[in-house]
């Protein structure tokens, strides 16, 4: 008992340097994310100053919305080929760089580069390239192109060219980091045993990278689904819907159909999913890693 | 003793962190009333006030500031805070500024639904009966008016026309068509000689639903007689189903993509812009804010180009000249600075501040007896303005605030690539319509 009192009042005081940070987090996450819940229980319009009470309904309503489901369905398709791509690119071009190349850290900052810009200026400028800059370059060779983002069936496309051009930077630069954790003596050892690169690749590269691959996986599946500034400055989820996705069409529902309860039902729904995701994408990666 | 110093100096930081936070509330939600007479008197001795003025006229942030400055100029002891911000934010923004409890002390507004949601949240003054109201035609103050009161103050209006390259009519010799029909039969001339038709710049969303939000109310009051379509249609007494005008519309949408700039959907309104700037298409639908764009591009086009009333029936007396309101002014009813906002308010209510308008940015100003000369092209229309052969479609939607423009979009998207018919697009309206606004 006298000894639990003297931890108490010996190690105690050093909660208080929590306090800071927990008001913080307390403030800006917890406060806002009780109210939202609040908020997905009623009808408010956005704007009034009371909100009536509607209990689930906004939820047994998401239930049987179709266009939530097609907004969901283009999130996923956009967030899983990203994920892809971003990160066969990434690793690709980080054994690349990681060998010994000339120029390679002239190269490495090429390819991060674009991840500086910010997305809505990266937006501006593809919407641009695509509309006028590439169908011009090409009118000089005589093939006639037309802006992607103007076709329903490519939107989607066109919007992840830019992503993937926009976000290989950062896993490029986590791939690198864990390439250089690589242990040469194994390489060397698993040589001598007289394996080509492929199999040292897969054997024992891939293994030992495999906590960048989770973190990787992990940060541009999220941010993906998440996506929200490139598709509203590049086709504000059109044309013909093809690229609605969960966010904007939250941001339809609450700012363009004054909805604003329905789409904070919306919100946490969709912060749901985003937390199985994760937890589930973690699960099965981390079973991969490999501890040296 | 150390040891409590330190905790002393964590409990102090959190103080201090935790009244910055309740100070900045305070001010925020405090429209207190022993703050509003302070306002009122500083206003009067002398001191400066700062109003802060929000507007969506962003096109022309320069023009409005040169409108500013003039005001400042004249009243030294208030100083205005110019917060432009783009059209299609606008609203999002300053709702979630009004909802988050800042005050805007002067902003502008669109009379209709938008204004009624703000009446109905109860942010904005009642500005009934001040003197600077009657510096407007009655009918025009009256139209504007809310719940059977004025809570904002018109500003300025645009003709939403056709402009047309007078080189490439006078060329194919095209009259200037005066119905529906006439104008696709220039189109496809125009069309058979190689040049662009129609600049549409479809990329944006407003460009598309400005046009559909005047062909469909257009011909849904003045054809199909259903003026009050669109009130019945949120309460759910009628659906699109019901309605021949939105065939036609529908009808229409295609056979304008059809006879549209290459590349529809993928071409914005700077693009379209450029287009007719450099003389490639021979109309493009629109109001008056390209005109200072395409002066400065090409001087020649800006000086050789027509502007005629868009014909959305086939019949030439209902083909009048749209002429519709566009930004109004409003006072937050939370201001504490009602004095200085109002004076802003009877600037801009002046011949002078119409003046000024008309000259900075490009736009026809509702005070009485200013100016109307603001180029070559709207000159054109003169004859509309004097014989008053006007009308305004947004009233048919003005009681409403369902937002069916930006899900039309789309549906017509999917009908421009064949992937729905237009009884699809019809039954899918119909259909978000009823899960959207019971």
């Amino acid at each position: 008992m006298a000894n639990l009192k003297r931890i108490i009042r010996g190690e105690l005081w050093y909660v208080l340097f929590l306090i800071p940070g927990l008001a913080l987090f307390t403030l800006a996450v917890l406060v806002p994310l009780g109210m939202g819940v609040g908020y997905s229980m009623t009808s408010w319009d956005g704007l009034s100053p009371s909100a009536k009470y509607i209990g689930w309904s906004n939820y047994t309503r998401a239930l049987a919305d179709s266009d939530l489901w097609s907004a969901l369905w283009n999130t996923f398709k956009y967030a899983i080929v990203i994920t892809i791509l971003v990160n066969v690119i990434a690793l690709l071009l980080a054994l690349l760089l990681d060998s010994y190349l000339k120029f390679k850290n002239v190269f490495r900052t090429v390819f991060f580069l674009p991840g500086v810009i910010s997305i809505v200026l990266s937006g501006f400028i593809w919407k641009y390239n695509y509309a006028i800059g590439i169908p011009n370059l090409f009118s000089y060779f005589g093939v006639e192109l037309t802006s992607p983002l103007g076709d329903p069936d490519y939107a989607l496309l066109g919007l992840i060219i830019i992503a993937v051009w926009q976000g290989i930077g950062s896993p490029m630069i986590i791939y690198i980091a864990g390439l250089q954790g690589v242990p040469g003596e194994l390489l060397e050892s698993a040589r001598i045993d007289g394996a080509n690169t492929t199999r040292t690749f897969w054997h024992i590269t891939l293994p030992l990278i495999a906590p960048s691959i989770t973190i990787n996986m992990l940060l541009v599946l999220t941010g993906a689904l998440k996506v929200f500034d490139l598709v509203y400055v590049t086709t504000q989820g059109g044309p013909a819907f093809s690229t609605e996705v969960i966010t904007t069409y939250i941001f339809k529902i609450s700012f363009s159909s004054f909805q604003a309860g329905y789409g904070t039902a919306l919100s946490m729904i969709f912060f749901l999913i985003l937390v199985i995701v994760t937890v589930v994408q973690i699960s099965i990666f981390r079973r991969r890693e490999v501890d040296l | 003793m150390k040891k409590s110093n330190k905790l002393g100096l964590c409990l102090l930081a959190l103080m201090l962190m935790l009244t910055a936070c309740g100070g900045n509330s305070g001010t925020q939600t405090g429209g207190t009333p022993d703050n509003t007479p302070q306002g009122g008197k500083a206003a009067g001795n002398g001191e400066k006030v700062t109003i802060s003025f929000m507007h969506f006229k962003s096109d022309f942030t320069d023009g409005m500031n040169k409108i500013v400055e003039q005001f400042e100029t004249e009243n030294p002891d208030i100083k205005v805070d110019v917060q432009p911000v783009k059209y299609d934010d606008y609203y999002t923004l300053l709702k979630t500024k009004m909802a988050g409890g800042d005050v805007v002390d002067v902003f502008t507004l669109n009379a209709g639904a938008q204004t009624k949601l703000f009446v109905d949240g109860g942010y904005l003054e009642d500005l009934s009966g001040k003197p600077f109201l009657s510096n407007f035609e009655q009918s025009v103050v009256d139209s504007q008016k809310t719940d059977g009161k004025n809570y904002i103050m018109p500003m300025n209006a645009n003709p939403i026309a056709v402009f047309y390259n007078k080189q490439i009519f006078s060329e194919l010799g095209i009259e200037v068509p005066r119905t529906y029909d006439a104008m696709i039969a220039a189109a496809e001339k125009v069309k058979a000689a190689g040049k662009t038709p129609f600049a549409l710049g479809w990329k944006d969303g407003w460009t598309l639903g400005m046009w559909i939000g005047r062909d469909l109310p257009s011909n849904t009051a003045l054809v199909a007689n259903q003026p009050d379509f669109f009130e019945k249609l949120e309460t759910g007494e009628v659906k699109f189903a019901d309605n021949p005008a939105i065939k036609t519309t529908i009808q229409h949408a295609k056979e304008l993509f059809a006879l549209g700039n290459k590349d529809q959907l993928g071409v914005d309104y700077n693009g379209v812009v450029d287009l007719f700037a450099k003389g490639e298409a021979a109309m493009m639908y629109m109001g008056t804010w390209p005109l200072a764009d395409i002066q400065k591009k090409n001087p020649d086009i800006y000086n050789n180009m027509g502007y005629f009333p868009y014909p959305f029936s086939n019949d030439e007396k209902l083909n009048k000249l749209e002429f519709n309101p566009d930004a109004s002014l409003a006072i937050s009813s939370k201001s504490q600075h009602k004095e200085a906002a109002e004076k802003f308010l009877a600037f801009m209510a002046s011949k002078e501040g119409g003046d000024l308008l008309v000259k900075n940015i490009n736009s026809l100003s509702y005070v009485k007896g200013t100016d109307t000369n603001i180029a070559p092209a709207v000159n054109d229309l003169k004859p509309y303005f004097d014989s008053g052969d006007m009308y305004d479609s947004q009233v048919y939607l003005a009681k409403t605030t369902i937002d069916w423009s930006g899900q039309l979009i789309q549906n017509l998207q999917k009908l421009f690539f064949n992937k729905a018919t237009e009884d699809e697009v019809i039954q899918a309206m119909d259909n978000w319509v009823q899960k959207n606004h019971k």
